[in-house]
């Protein structure tokens, strides 16, 4: 199998769907099973056409069982294999999974606790609050020391995620309830993992990792749907908390135990592919099977990752401002994945479909009604949290009818890259750019300078623009707005 | 000629990695995967590592070379900064690394991917363009 040099999309092959909605039609490229459709602005549109994102979304659209759209999300940027913001769903039985379709971060994502504190009440604490975040959570010290889970433990990590977590007294069961597949993904399988991953994770659970991942302190800025907002716990000027992480060590592993496995594999099924990080095998087949179990795995011990890491913050809280604010007691608004593959059931002209839904660098974004949401978000649809680049602000939205007619229930994940890290780091000083956010009253608390620059907000796209885009595009509805006061980098 | 230079990528991190022969490519591929992570530090190398691997062709076999020293490099905490190849074909490899203990400090590569990658041969030597996850 050998790597082809296709051409790149350019302006003059999309066709405008609607506003926000452009197309490659299936004509554009021999091998595409079906057209790839952005959503995007004008100027989001000439982001996309900067790099090789469009490449690699016409790229996914060749992979065997695609159905109706190879989609990218407004935030797309280059990746490798997928863009980053890109959706694919493939029918099930005959089509495919991808390791390279959800990543080696598998069940990255966001958490959003939320304190009934104000930023004021917060804010006199919030230079100790900072430093005790920063001890207790990169890391992997810990409030309670480093976690080393012997092999029987780091199964039912493996098995349980989120509800590991609460048997050991690290999660409340509401918290579970504001998780996305309640913190336990289906399907997990050990056996299917390799001791290196294992290996790997056995250290890694309650620790943050480095690169883009965060812990950041946020005021609640401004609120654009009441209803909504009060059913999440939100409200103005009230002190929260985001958690950006995935799966770490473990998770690599098993990408690239399985990426490398299907190397073979997709010889053997017959698939041509244009990119070798594209690799897949049908769902159904013994080879798709092992990845998904072992992928369920990795999203499990995430999703655990996760939670104890809003164990060691609520801790961290209690040792800031115990006995100081009154009301800091942080409460999970919910916890989202944006680097998965999902088995769910759509509705794709008029029929029920089982499908595989690929989302890399894209959020889910359930409606209201949808099955797989608690009880008590049922009506407003599932709560979608979208980080944006350092030092900017982020948003909370919900889940729309629309997202599930047009995406298969997903939406924008964050503000996407637009400069290479090559650039940030020759353009930024991240000893600069610490003291411009603390110029700002934002503490900051940070492992490494280099890795500061290279996330430097000038990096990213404005996220907001982002947002306005899906929302302008009915896949996803605005609820919240946040602002940063502290930022906790590994 | 300089065994690496990183190029441009928008997520990512992506260097070329050159050779006068296809052991000399994966002796600089490993060295430009650790400097791009901060270097490899000074002084003497204190441990050494045997490295056996293998792989369908060429380029898995640099993929899961380069895995692997990121899976040694998270488990035993260590860097590594001098590539033995002992021996290499197009499908198989024998190494021994040499490096010191080391906690990481800052950025760490996820993990070393396929993307685009060939393994380009000439009258010149081996080159080829990597893309890693981090």
């Amino acid at each position: 199998m050998t790597t082809a040099t296709h051409a790149m999309p350019t302006r003059s092959d999309l066709v405008r769907v609607s506003q926000h909605l452009w197309e490659i039609p299936r004509s554009f490229r021999d091998d595409m099973r079906a057209p790839a459709r952005l959503y995007a602005d004008e100027a989001l549109l000439d982001d996309a056409l900067g790099d090789r994102s469009m490449e690699q979304l016409v790229n996914t659209a060749t992979l065997p069982g695609i159905i109706k759209y190879a989609i990218a999300m407004p935030d797309i940027h280059q990746g490798y294999g997928f863009p980053i913001g890109g959706v694919v769903a493939t029918r099930l039985p005959e089509g495919v999974i991808s390791p390279g379709g959800v990543g080696y971060d598998i069940n990255c994502g966001v958490r959003l606790l939320a304190s009934q504190a104000s930023v004021d009440e917060v804010s006199p604490f919030l230079a100790e609050l900072a430093s005790l975040l920063y001890r207790n959570c990169p890391s992997g010290v810990g409030v309670h020391g480093v976690i080393k889970l012997p092999d029987a433990e780091l199964d039912e990590v493996l098995v349980e995620g989120a509800r590991w977590a609460k048997d050991h007294g690290y999660a409340r069961q509401e918290d579970l309830q504001h998780t996305e597949e309640f913190g336990t993904m289906p399907g997990a399988d050990p056996e299917f993992v390799s001791h290196k991953a294992r290996e790997r994770g056995r250290g890694q659970i309650g620790t943050l990792g480095a690169g883009n991942h965060f812990i950041e302190v946020d005021r609640v800025a401004e609120i654009f749907d009441q209803p909504a907002a009060e059913c999440l716990g939100l409200f103005p000027d009230q002190a929260v908390v985001q958690i950006h992480c995935g799966s770490r060590g473990f998770g690599h592993q098993v990408c690239g135990d399985y990426v490398a496995r299907f190397q073979t594999t997709v010889r053997n099924y017959g698939i041509e592919l244009p990119d070798r990080e594209l690799v897949c095998a049908p769902f159904e087949s013994e080879e798709g099977q092992q990845y998904f179990h072992a992928m369920a795995c990795a999203a499990n011990f995430a999703f655990a990752n996760r939670q104890v890491l809003a164990h060691r913050i609520r801790c961290s809280f209690e040792q800031a401002l115990g006995g100081r604010v009154p009301r800091f007691d942080l409460h999970q608004v919910y916890d989202i994945a944006h680097n998965m593959a999902k088995i769910e059931e759509h509705e794709v002209g008029g029929t029920h479909m089982r499908l595989c839904v690929h989302r890399k660098g894209a959020t889910r974004a359930f409606g209201p009604g949808s099955a797989g949401l608690p009880g008590d978000l049922r009506d407003i649809g599932q709560p979608v949290l979208i980080p944006g680049s350092m030092g900017t602000e982020s948003y909370v939205l919900i889940g729309t009818h629309g997202s599930m007619q047009q995406t298969f229930g997903s939406t924008c994940h964050g503000a996407g890259r637009v400069w290479s890290r090559a650039r940030a780091r020759k353009t930024v000083r991240g000893q600069q750019l610490r003291q411009e956010l603390e110029n700002r009253g934002i503490a900051v608390r940070t492992g490494s300078m280099p890795g500061l620059a290279e996330e430097a907000p000038q990096a990213y796209k404005d996220v907001s623009r982002v947002v306005d885009v899906v929302s302008r595009a009915g896949i996803g509805k605005k609820v919240a707005r946040l602002e940063p006061i502290s930022v906790i980098k590994g | 000629m300089q065994h690496f230079q990183e190029i441009e990528h928008t997520a990512d991190w992506a260097f070329r990695a050159h050779g006068r022969d296809l052991a000399q490519l994966f002796a600089n591929a490993a060295r430009g995967m650790f400097e791009l992570q901060g270097g490899v530090g000074r002084g003497e190398t204190s441990v050494v590592r045997r490295v056996a691997v293998s792989g369908v062709d060429c380029e898995t076999l640099l993929v899961n070379w380069l895995n692997e020293l990121l899976y040694l490099q998270e488990t035993q905490h260590e860097t590594y900064s001098r590539f033995e190849i002992l021996e290499i074909s197009d499908t198989e490899l024998r190494a021994c690394v040499h490096g010191r203990p080391s906690r990481p400090e800052g950025k760490l590569i996820k993990a070393v991917t396929f993307h685009d990658l060939q393994v380009r041969r000439s009258e010149d030597g081996c080159e080829a363009a990597i893309v890693v996850d981090v």
